[in-house]
């Protein structure tokens, strides 16, 4: 049985008089442990599948599970549970907390989690590690240059140890510099930990790293490149 | 997440600072608002308002104006139900209202040592019934003038030597400053011998304050002056009428100041919600509940609200302790002391306030429309 499993989603909207359909009657499996790219042209979809999968928007029809929960079925406080215990979020533009430091952003997520401080303290500093920014833990988020603003957002994701990551991105208001050195980052971590990782990108070359790339057109997967 | 509220907040220190300041000076106002009103309410309700009677010239209201003769002391202390009388020339700087009355009570310094509920914090009794000029100052006035024990006060026609400070548990006895009988009646002015401004009556436990209060203006009906007696408390209010009807209206006032803090609060924890609702989307992504992101928000508008508040109360209880202000018209005073009732009125409405002002912007939180709110640039 997949980790992930996608049966008949759809999603509409209303854009003035127009109704757009960006996923329609999507099926898709991910298993524990896999790299899935999601690439596709602009406005069809490959965003609005990860936010269904994160569980932060709900599907008109159709059934997401994640790890034999079906989440499409959950209330908007028991979904907050859900991902604080299951998912890990990586934005595209960071989304640190301005206030915290890198050690605080990090740490959010494990304060929702039935831990200890010792606990905690170990998640939040073998998180950091993994990210290679033990050193920057008492910077703020504007002392941060965007590659490590970026890491840091990556240590919050897999500070709980979650089943699922997903990516919204993640390299998209990045240099090719840092850019190469977060695709090394993420790859790492999906070999290394056996993070299952579902990642949107535009960028054929960011989505090579994925061990499955998806196109998304029309609502529909297209093709699936590799495996 | 008691840091991230913390450090929100101190982060817009600014906004923080000012929204505190207001919640403080606002609290400021309605503390001391609700001080003229506990002043009020202890001066016409309590024992001392209503186990005493006032005996004063009918048709009369400013003391000087008052000429009753001393030997009706005698009638009085006849009736039945009747423990005591003592008769009282008082002596004012100001008939009107005025924030800083002088209140001179001449009395029998044996009498006043008995019946009065006062207690010398300095100097001694015996000096003040021996000495022809000695005085006793309440502690409101020594505050107010300055005054201590040995000091020399004069004030228009009237001088005399501070023999003692004291305290009572009757707050407008703080406003008063006691003589002898004799000093004040032979004072220059008041053409006084022998006349007194009204007798005060302690009633016997049992005894019933309108039927005395009656049978004492019956008796003495058909003697040279006419008197109006009542309980000491209706009496109070009576005489300081019009500034009751003022500070019924200052009553409005100290409403409109939690009003105040109310929309004050409100706005500055509106404007931080709006200003970081990706902030919220962020972290309700991440797993926050959303009654959790509603309590970080109540928290922050409770924060500010207390902080302000209790600030404000605590500054103006010790202002009302140090300062020793009165307003009193008419030879009666109302003490503005500060009390506990007001520090947990303070704190409560601070408390109250806080949560309301919150309660919008955190439902605002709650709600965000987490993939919008994401999407914004």
């Amino acid at each position: 049985m997949a980790l992930v499993e996608l049966r008949g989603v759809s999603k509409s909207f209303r854009k003035g008089d127009e109704i757009i359909t960006p996923l329609d009657d999507v099926d898709l499996d991910i298993d524990s442990g896999e790299f899935v790219s999601l690439m596709g042209p602009s406005g069809t979809g490959k965003s609005t599948l990860l936010n269904l999968v994160s569980g932060i928007d709900r599907p008109d029809s159709g059934t997401i599970t994640v790890d034999g929960t079906e989440v499409t079925k959950l209330s908007r406080s028991k979904l907050a549970d859900w991902r604080a215990a299951n998912l890990g979020y990586i934005f595209q533009t960071h989304n640190l907390i301005p206030v915290l430091t890198a050690y605080e952003n990090v740490e959010l997520p494990t304060l929702l989690l039935k831990l200890s401080a010792i606990q905690r303290r170990q998640r939040v500093e073998l998180a950091l590690a993994a990210v290679g920014l033990n050193d920057r833990a008492n910077h703020y988020p504007r002392q941060l240059s965007g590659g490590q603003e970026q890491r840091v957002g990556i240590a919050r994701a897999i500070v709980a140890h979650p089943k699922v990551v997903v990516a919204d991105e993640p390299t998209g208001s990045l240099d090719t510099e840092t850019s190469e050195q977060v695709q090394v980052l993420l790859q790492r971590l999906n070999q290394e930990l056996n993070i299952t990782m579902l990642m949107v990108t535009h960028d054929s070359h960011v989505a090579s790293i994925a061990s499955r790339q998806l196109v998304l057109d029309r609502g529909k997967f297209l093709e699936a490149i590799g495996s | 997440m008691t840091a991230y509220v913390l450090k929100t907040l101190w982060r817009h220190r600014t906004r923080t600072l000012l929204t505190v300041t207001g919640a403080a000076v606002a609290m400021f106002v309605f503390c001391f608002v609700g001080s003229v009103q506990e002043g009020l309410d202890r001066l016409t309700t309590g024992v001392d308002a209503d186990r005493s009677l006032i005996v004063f010239q009918e048709n009369r209201f400013c003391p000087t104006t008052s000429r009753l003769p001393e030997d009706y002391a005698r009638v009085i202390e006849a009736i039945d139900g009747v423990r005591d009388v003592m008769p009282i020339q008082v002596w004012t700087n100001n008939c009107r209202a005025s924030l800083d009355i002088v209140v001179f009570n001449g009395a029998d310094p044996q009498q006043i040592q008995k019946t009065r509920p006062i207690t010398l914090t300095s100097g001694n009794w015996q000096q003040f019934a021996s000495q022809r000029d000695a005085a006793i100052v309440g502690r409101n006035v020594a505050q107010r003038r300055g005054l201590k024990k040995g000091d020399q006060f004069s004030i228009g026609e009237l001088s005399v030597n501070v023999a003692g400070i004291f305290e009572s548990t009757v707050p407008s006895e703080e406003n008063l400053i006691y003589t002898s009988l004799a000093f004040l009646q032979y004072t220059r002015g008041l053409d006084a011998v022998g006349l007194v401004t009204q007798h005060e009556v302690l009633l016997a436990e049992d005894a019933n304050p309108d039927r005395v209060a009656s049978e004492i203006d019956a008796k003495l009906r058909a003697s040279s002056v006419a008197t109006k007696t009542r309980r000491k408390g209706v009496f109070q209010a009576s005489t300081l009428s019009d500034l009751v009807d003022l500070i019924g209206f200052a009553h409005w006032l100290g409403y409109a100041c939690v009003g105040l803090v109310l929309s004050l609060v409100a706005t500055t924890t509106i404007m931080s919600v709006q200003d970081r609702l990706q902030e919220y989307a962020v972290l309700q992504t991440i797993g926050v509940r959303p009654m959790r992101a509603m309590r970080l928000v109540l928290a922050e508008s409770t924060i500010l609200c207390l902080v302000g508040g209790v600030g404000g109360t605590l500054l103006a209880l010790t202002a009302l302790g140090l300062g020793g202000f009165a307003i009193g018209a008419e030879g009666a005073t109302i003490a503005f002391r500060p009390s506990l009732g007001l520090a947990i009125a303070g704190t409560i409405v601070s408390l109250v306030v806080g949560v309301a002002a919150g309660f919008v912007p955190a439902i605002q939180a709650a709600t965000v429309p987490i993939v919008k709110a994401l999407r914004e640039p």
